[in-house]
């Protein structure tokens, strides 16, 4: 009797040592849990910390401009007259509303408008005019106003294609006076007639007159455009692609 | 309970499923152009041509997404606290900077990029099937 109290006892002491230690492994698991996630967490708020901080929020526009020369090589040897490009007596006009704050225009005169100049415009099949349609807010209408007057040297294209190589985001200020004399001396301009030339309140109704126009033509966004020839006017609205303009240009030659 | 092994194999599959979505915008922007929007939405090519899309220089954002999927997908195949700990480490990274990016997208940029919204739901799983492998398994030995 004595001898199974005894092994019970053992037992029951066994079982309370070995629970001791699952308890005291356990402890130690969730102390090293805790050490690896505050660990974790410390990383993770450094890098984040550090991502944010090299993000590119709030740059735009006040590096040096950039683009000139690949510009000057896109519309070497081209006709230009205020603000259309190309012969001007070409039998089509491709009319391009546009905004010079709003990225699609950029994307769109980077990425399309190339293999228009190329193949419709150097070839004397069309002209393209550039009608600043300010859209986006006041800086916009800065912009238009620094555009039309660089048409008044004959140079806009180079002023309009270098805005939108050094465009900043919209309305985040970047459209300064330095931004836009900076445009203009990239472009060729005589950057004192230029600056005298912006200030005319005459721009602010050619501005007025492009938009009365783009109300007519149902345009609300940027970049739209309209093709005008013997063969009729096409509204194209905001095309997707050179091909799509090329194609409008051939229907209305 | 979820077996390691099953959500070892979930942040694998989210991981890879995130790589794409990143490899798509990446290539998508590589050539100066954006993913595209379903239904004509100009949101990727505003949010694309912000200055958010890079992170240093020409570093994009899609670019440094390739590079932290990948790392996650390692981190999923490596057993132990070692892959429990940088697989939590990366998540808690990958939704810290993701939660930043879709504050400038709605309340800077005002403009919304469904891809990056893809992703953003994408990295949100992998943090809590990372999390949970971390807190279930932290500081045990795996069974093989």
């Amino acid at each position: 009797m004595t001898k199974r109290k005894d092994k019970d006892a053992r037992a029951r002491a066994r079982e309370a040592r070995l629970a001791e230690q699952r308890e005291a492994a356990e402890r130690e698991r969730r102390q090293r849990l805790v050490r690896l996630g505050a660990a974790v967490l410390f990383v993770a708020v450094i890098a984040v910390v550090a991502l944010i901080a090299l993000s590119g929020g709030g740059e735009g526009g006040d590096e040096t401009i950039e683009g000139a020369s690949a510009v000057d090589r896109e519309l070497e040897g081209i006709d230009q007259s205020g603000t259309v490009l190309g012969d001007p007596d070409a039998p089509v006009t491709v009319r391009e509303f546009a905004d010079l704050q709003c990225p699609v225009c950029a994307s769109f005169s980077e990425q399309e408008i190339p293999d228009v100049i190329d193949r419709a415009v150097r070839s004397g099949d069309a002209r393209l005019e550039y009608v600043n349609f300010p859209i986006l807010g006041e800086d916009s209408e800065v912009a238009a106003r620094a555009a039309l007057a660089a048409a008044e040297q004959d140079r806009m294209w180079q002023f309009t294609e270098i805005f939108y190589a050094n465009q900043g985001f919209e309305n985040s200020g970047y459209v300064t006076d330095e931004f836009l004399t900076g445009v203009a001396e990239a472009a060729g301009l005589d950057v004192e007639a230029w600056d005298e030339a912006r200030q005319d309140p005459a721009l602010d109704d050619q501005i007025a007159e492009a938009q009365a126009e783009a109300a007519r033509l149902g345009f609300d966004g940027t970049p739209s455009m309209v093709v005008l020839g013997p063969g009729g006017e096409e509204n194209l609205g905001t095309p997707s692609s050179a091909r799509q303009v090329l194609a409008a240009i051939e229907s209305a030659s | 309970m979820p077996s390691e092994g099953a959500l070892r194999n979930a942040g694998a599959g989210l991981a890879l499923l995130g790589t794409g979505i990143a490899a798509y915008i990446a290539i998508a922007e590589a050539g100066g152009g954006a993913p595209a929007c379903v239904g004509g939405s100009t949101g990727c090519a505003t949010v694309a041509a912000s200055p958010y899309a890079d992170v240093v220089g020409s570093v994009n954002v899609s670019e440094l997404g390739v590079a932290g999927y990948l790392m996650l997908f390692g981190a999923a195949l490596v057993r132990g606290d070692p892959g429990r700990f940088a697989g939590a480490a990366l998540a808690l990274i990958g939704l810290g900077y993701t939660i930043y990016l879709n504050y400038v997208e709605f309340f800077v940029i005002e403009a919304v990029c469904q891809w990056c919204v893809a992703s953003a739901v994408t990295i949100t799983a992998l943090f809590a099937v990372s999390v949970a492998r971390l807190v279930l398994y932290g500081g045990r030995d795996e069974a093989r």
